[in-house]
Order: C-alpha cells, then structure tokens, then sequence
C-alpha cells in the first residue's frame, strides 16, 4: 500500500512540477500576434522574460541566423595566437549585443571556430557585416559639459514635437467622420510645446519620472546623469539609460528631424556592455566629439597587472609615432575624459591623469572586477591585433519559413497522434485508453522536461517527439499482447497482469537502453538540430519507460481486483 | 479481444533460404551506395559536400524548365525543387554543391541570384532562407557523422553481448548492419541526397531495428526453457517469431502511422528523413523475423551447443 501511495505521490508532484515548467510557455504560444506585437511595444520586458522562459525554438523554426566562423591563426603572430579566438569573440559579443536579440548565443567550437547563432533575426546582410568585420578600436573625447546642456534642451524639444506629430497622426487617422476632437489635440500640443521651450530647470530631473516629465522631456527623463558623475566626481556627458529605454532613445536619435540637430562633430555612442545600477539594468550613453584622436593600432604590450593599492590595472606601452601623438593628446586633455571606442561602442572613458609618453596604466574603478579588467584588456588587445576572421558556414531562416515548419511539424504531429490513440483504443478497448492517457502525459511530460532544461525545439526534435509516441506505444503493446497471451492460456486477470508486466519488462528496457545508446551517440555528433533530436528522444525514451511502468501500471494494479478484463 | 491476426504457426525459418537471398542482394546494393558515398561519388547532401541552398519563391508563376535553363550556364548541376504545399506559391528550392573554398561559396550565392534576376527581369526573386557551407564546414560534419555512427553502432553491440549470449550479438549486430546497409542502399536508389538529417534516421532506425530484435531474442531466450533438447532448436525459434507476431505487426503498423503523417504534412525538410525510417520500420520488421533469428539456427545446426538441464 505504500508502495503505491509513492507511486500516486509521485506522479502528482511531476504533474504539479509539469504544469509550473510550462505555465510560461503556454501563455506566450496562447497569445496570437496582436497580443504579442502589443506587449512588445508595452512592456517589452516582460515579453522578453518570457520568451526567455518558454520553450525555446530553434532557428529552424521560429527563423533566425546561423554562422559558423574560422579566425585566420594563420595570419597572426604565433605569439599573438593564443587568445585570438577569446578577442574575436569579445568583439562578435560586443557588436551582436547591438541588435536586439532575444537570446543570442556565441560558443567557441574547436580551436579556431566561433559559432553565432541569433534566432529570431533574419537580416542576414547587416549581421554578416557586424561579425565578420575587423574590430576598430579608437580613442575619442567627450563633449563638454556645457554644450551637452544645451543640445539636449534642443533634442528633447525636438522629440517631444515628434512625438505628438505621431500621436496626431494617429487621432487625424481615426477621427476623420468627428473633427472636434482634432481641434483639442491641436491645442493640447500648442500647449506643451510652449512648455517644453519655457521650462529648462527640470533638465537631467531623472528623479521626477512622472508622465508629464516623460512628456515634455521625453529624452532627458531618461536619461541617469548621476552614475557617471559619481564615478568620476565629474560631469561630462554620460548617461545611464534603462535597458528597456534604450530602442526608443535609439529611435529618436536616429530619426532625421532630431539627428539634424546634433551637430556634426558630435556623436552619441552606447556602452559596450550592460551593467547594474540600482537593480535596474543600464546602458551608458556617451555624448562624444566625433573626431578620432587615436588609433588602438598604436598600443603595444597590453597586459592586466594590480597596482600598490590593490586595484586591477591594465598596462599598455607605446612607441614612435604613436607615443609622441599619445601625449600630446594626454597633455592637452588633463582631468578630461577619454573615450575608449570599440566598433562605435564605449568601452569606458577613464578620465586623464597626466600626460602619457610611452607606458600608460588605466586603472579600474574599486568596483572593477577581475572580469571587467580582462575585458577591458580583450578590447584593448583586439584593437590593437585584430583576429581577422570568414564566414566559412551562413545559415539564415526565413521567419515565414520558420512558421510552415511549425506548422507542418505541429499539425503532423497532432495527425500522427490522433491516430495512434484511436488505433490503440479500437485494438486495446479499456486498456488502449487507459494507455493513450498515459501516451498523453508522456507527451506532456516530455514538454515540460525540455521547458525545463532550457532545450531548444527543432524540428528534427519535433520528429522526435513524433518517434517518441512509437516507443512509448511500444511499451503498452508489448506489455498487453503479454497480457492476452496469458489470458488466453486461462490463468485469472491477477495473475495475467502480474505475468504480462513482470515479462514484458525485460524486453522493454533492453530496446529502451538501446536506443538511449543511440540518443547519446546523436547528441555527441553535436549539431544544433541534430542535438535536438537526441535530446528529445532521450527524455522520450526516459519518460516513456515511466508512464508504462509506474502510471498506467498504477490503473492496471487496481483493475486486478477484475473478474474479466477488456483488453 | 480484437486480434488482426490470431496464434500463428508461419514456418519463418524454414524460408530462410530465401530470405537471405533477398538480404544478400540488400546488403549488396547497400554495400554499393556506402562505397560511392565514401568516395565522394554518391548524392552527398550540402552539408556533408558543402555548398549553397536558396528557398525562395517569386511574384509570378515560374516554369522549372525556365528556371533551370536560367542557371543552366553557370551552375549546370543545380538542382531545383518545386515546393508545393509552402505558404507562398511560385516558391523553389535551389541546391548548389561543391564550392572550391570559402570565398567561392560567397560569389556563387551573389551569382546565382544575379542570374536569376537577369532571367527574371519583371517578375521579382525573393530569398526566404539560404544555407552557405564552406568545404571545411563539410569535412568536420562528415567525421563528426562517421564518430556518432562508429560509437552508436559499438555502444549497441556492446550492450547486446552483455544482455545475451555471444551468438545473438553476432547475429543481432549482423541484423542491425543488413538494415543499415539495406535502407542505405534503397534511399541511393531512390535518389535521396545523404546528408545529417539520413544519418540520423539511419541511427535511428538502428534502433528501432534492433528494438525488434531483442524482442523476438527475449522470447527465444524464455522459449528455450521448454525446449531444452537440441534438435527443438529450430522449432523453439520459429515458435517465438510466432508469438511476437501480433506484437511487431502493432508496433510496426503505429510507428508506421505517426512517421507517414510524417512524410505526407511534415514538410520538405523531413520527407526524406521520413522516408528513410518507413523503409527502416518495414526493413526491420523484416530482419528480426528473417535475419536475426535465422542466423542463429544455422549457427546452431553448425556448431550444436548443449543446453543446462
């Protein structure tokens, strides 16, 4: 009797355990994509965790761009070759980082390869072009303080208009049969362009984050002035912007009524990484003087040494032409900060502590990690020896392509399964639907198994599943003719039952182990959709062996008890 | 109780003389494809030869024999699919193979889409999905295949020796091979490009193949029990086969039914991988009722072994 409340316990708890693995992923694939397509401009976050959280899909399916990259070894240094494949993968990291994937993942395969994988993201020109490119790495100042005031007080006014224009458009849209309502919108932007121009005082007011605050400064309200400031005593212009704001700022600045704004010796340019600023996640945004001061070319012996006080510095040198232009650039530039510019991005901008001739030392913040400084050194390093890298294998997926295969491989399925359970039922009678339930949570199980490893679904893997359903019906055939065969030769229904399990066990674990053999091998073999499917299969096969020994053995126990058995 | 079929007394072994006839002209064709696809010479698929893959569709209706006579010049050995059941109509499936390096493969994908557009002048190519593979990309998955095909196969038999006497080993690992071999040989002749996705379907049919034949070994094994003397040997065999029957034509019949739905809505990208596990299902059912078995009577009317009392 214990046994068997184990038993019951058990598969409530996989049940229970179940139903919580995939409560997410039944909520994203439930929304249709008016639903998705209006959380992603509300709370884009939220969709992100999401996405994050539910079974994931594979490039072959939800479409998406694959790339595998050799790093030419043999056009570096011997000496340099070391971290060549760790410099270039800094780099892809840095850039690939930029494009707003959901999960991007980039491995090392090998000695030499880099494999980038971006599902969801089929701008297949844009993407060769950010990874396959030499790393830049440049030196530039920031722009002063002052100026910086004054042309966000510009943007920001520029981008409230913008955004009531939108906001109009919108109304004129909609209300073309009723006119009053356009004469209030009209008046309703006089009234806040007028404040907007009037009212300066509240500018860098990050504090006051209210929904007129984000109206009339759509930028600055934005923008966090203090983590830069606080870091440097200083208060050039750097900006921590919520992880969240970042596409819309993006936006802004991109569009053409507010980039003519900015004048044509100013840039802004986004941090090289995420940090954590108040348990918020921020991106720094650098206001900078476009003119490249420096090249990373010029550094030499770039390495991670602690200075007397403890700190993790980074050491570098400079020699000829380089040194001499360095320190007049360092001597001129004083208790100013210094961009350090990879690809368009900062990586940090240390402020100058003395003019700098032949060896310079960039100290890390108290707060700097071991991490941060090797960072800092792989960016250093990779401006100053490239790895110069080619595509040697592109895969790019088409996000409607992506959608027949799921499609196909869902409704295939369904097809599929369909038609198991009712030849099992129509063969088996009571039996076969006390197995197709059990062929259900086996389904269900193995779903809420991959949720919860974090697998990515293929399509190969959906044939897996499709492969799953034969095993597992396997299992119940095997154990029932046993059960028949033993009827028929007259012994009760206890002892048919008894008999038919305990023989059909062996020969359904030894064919389970060998195709568990084959999984493994499959997975070894290691290629994304592949690995797919070895995975499914594998917990297919695992899952498979315990509806038909501990669930549906459970029904089978109590129908024991039977005079006849429908089977 | 609804039977198919009811307690059967086929004599399996004794048309065993035939069936290992059918089994040599099997693992002869198979034999054949494995030696053109190990020289190079077979249907290599883009991943394994490396090369280019273009799914696109146009505007307008496209005739193949117009689309083909476009890249007929400069790719002469492009092969062309129409797809049918894709969400956009006019769509196709280009294959190119073999590129000599890197940069090759690159300047055939901008070619081939140069040539499509000069052919094509007003009725617009759209590229949905492309797959670009270096040579070396190529190599490193064909060894990548030959390691998980060697260490599956050895993990299997392994396995079977330990489970069962040395004999049934022998013979199931002979069994597993012939439907390998069999599948492998039937899929060339058919035209099927060998690439990782028949790979997989071949490893696992291997499985499933032998899946089979445990099952019947599992009943020999309990059978002989019962038929302890020598000269029962034969008849302890075939009476096993029998009694699994209704079980391996069920099994057979529902993987069946989930892996042709497979082949018919599944989509292209899993026809063939499809295709190659109904021939394996048939092929294995096959095999561990005239293979597998088979080759242990004989051993066994060879080289009699005595059986504990």
């Amino acid at each position: 009797m214990s046994m068997k409340n184990w038993r019951v316990g058990l598969t409530i708890i996989l049940i229970l355990g179940s139903l919580f693995a995939l409560w997410d992923t039944f909520r994203l694939w439930s929304m249709d994509d008016t639903a998705k397509a209006k959380m992603a401009t509300d709370e884009p976050g939220e969709l992100l965790a999401l996405q994050q959280k539910a079974i994931r899909l594979g490039l072959d399916l939800q479409g998406g761009i694959h790339v595998v990259l050799r790093v030419k070894l043999e056009e570096i240094d011997d000496a340099q070759r070391d971290d060549a494949v760790d410099r270039a993968m800094q780099i892809i990291r840095n850039r690939v980082d930029g494009l707003g994937v959901a999960e991007p993942t980039i491995v090392k395969q090998g000695r030499e390869r880099i494999i980038v994988d971006l599902p969801g993201y089929t701008d297949a020109e844009r993407a060769e072009e950010l990874i396959g490119q030499t790393a830049l790495l440049q030196f530039k100042l920031m722009e002063t303080p002052d100026n910086a005031s004054v042309l966000l007080q510009r943007l920001d006014s520029a981008i409230s208009a913008l955004e009531i224009s939108k906001l109009s458009d919108e109304e004129r849209a909609r209300l073309e049969a009723g006119e009053e309502a356009v004469t209030e919108e009209v008046d309703l932007a006089a009234d806040l362009l007028g404040d907007t121009v009037s009212d300066t005082a509240a500018l860098f007011a990050f504090e006051e984050n209210t929904s007129t605050a984000e109206t009339e400064f759509p930028l600055t309200s934005r923008l966090e002035w203090a983590l830069y400031s606080s870091r440097t005593n200083t208060n050039w212009p750097a900006f921590a912007v919520s992880k969240n704001d970042k596409e819309k700022v993006d936006q802004w600045l991109n569009d053409p009524s507010v980039a003519s704004l900015i004048p044509i010796d100013v840039e802004f340019a986004w941090s090289t990484r995420i940090e954590t600023r108040n348990s918020k996640q921020v991106y720094m945004l650098y206001m900078l003087k476009r003119k490249v001061q420096f090249l990373g070319k010029f550094l030499e012996n770039i390495a991670l040494a602690t200075d007397n006080m403890g700190a993790h510095v980074v050491n570098f040198q400079l020699s000829g032409q380089g040194a001499a232009r360095f320190s007049q650039l360092t001597g001129a530039n004083i208790d100013k900060p210094l961009a350090i510019v990879l690809d368009n991005r900062v990586e940090s901008a240390p402020i100058i502590n003395s003019k700098i001739r032949q060896r310079g030392q960039i100290t890390m913040g108290s707060s700097a990690s071991f991490e941060d400084a090797r960072n800092m050194e792989i960016v250093l390093k990779a401006g100053a020896l490239p790895a110069p890298v080619e595509i040697i294998e592109k895969n790019v997926v088409g996000a409607s392509l992506g959608a027949d295969s799921i499609k196909k491989g869902f409704y295939s399925s369904l097809l599929g399964l369909v038609l198991v359970l009712l030849f099992i039922a129509i063969y088996y009678r009571l039996s076969g639907i006390i197995a197709d339930i059990g062929l259900l949570f086996n389904i269900f199980f193995l779903l809420a198994v991959l949720d919860a490893l974090g697998a990515t679904l293929t399509m190969p893997g959906i044939a897996g599943i499709i492969l799953t359903i034969g095993m597992s019906v396997d299992s119940n055939i095997l154990i029932f003719e046993r059960i028949r065969e033993e009827l028929r030769t007259g012994k009760t229904v206890r002892a048919s039952i008894d008999a038919g399990y305990d023989r059909a066990f062996v020969a359904i674990f030894d064919s389970h182990v060998t195709t568990l053999i084959t999984a493994g091998a499959l997975f070894l073999l290691g290629s994304g959709p592949i690995k797919g499917f070895a995975v499914t299969l594998f917990w297919g096969i695992v899952i498979s062996l315990y509806t038909a020994f501990v669930i549906t053995k459970q029904v089978f126990d109590i129908r024991k008890g039977y005079r006849t058995l429908s089977i | 109780m609804f039977r198919i079929i009811g307690d059967t007394n086929i004599d399996f072994i004794g048309a065993r003389k035939i069936a290992f006839v059918i089994s040599l002209a099997l693992i002869a064709i198979g034999v054949f494809a494995f030696v053109m696809i190990a020289s190079g010479k077979g249907n290599l698929g883009i991943d394994f030869a490396g090369g280019n893959l273009v799914y696109g569709y146009f505007d307008q209706p496209v005739q193949i024999d117009a689309l083909r006579s476009a890249l007929s010049s400069d790719f002469p050995d492009a092969k062309i699919t129409e797809l049918k059941s894709f969400e956009k109509e006019n769509a196709f499936i280009i294959k190119i193979k073999r590129p000599e390096s890197e940069a090759q493969g690159k300047e055939r994908a901008a070619q081939l889409r140069n040539d499509i557009a000069a052919a094509f002048t007003d009725n617009p190519f759209t590229v949905e999905s492309e797959h670009i593979i270096g040579p070396a990309v190529g190599e490193t998955l064909r060894k990548d295949a030959q390691w998980a095909v060697l260490l599956s196969l050895c993990g299997i038999i392994v396995y079977i020796w330990i489970r069962f006497d040395f004999r049934s080993g022998v013979a199931a690992t002979i069994a597993t091979f012939h439907d390998v071999l069999a599948v492998l040989g039937l899929t060339y002749l058919l035209g099927v490009e060998f690439d990782l996705l028949l790979v997989t379907a071949l490893l696992t049919l291997a499985g499933y193949s032998l899946t089979d034949t445990v099952v019947v070994y599992d009943r020999i094994r309990e059978n002989l029990k019962h038929f302890r003397t020598k000269g029962q040997f034969a008849a302890a065999v075939n009476a096993s086969i029998n009694e699994v029957l209704s079980r391996t034509i069920n099994t057979s019949l529902t993987t069946l039914l989930v892996v042709g739905t497979l082949f018919f809505f599944g989509g292209e990208v899993l026809r063939t991988f499809a295709l190659a596990l109904i021939l394996g299902i048939i092929v294995g059912t096959y095999s561990s009722v005239f293979v597998a078995s088979p080759i242990v009577v004989e051993w066994e009317a060879r080289h009699p072994r005595r059986f504990k009392n």
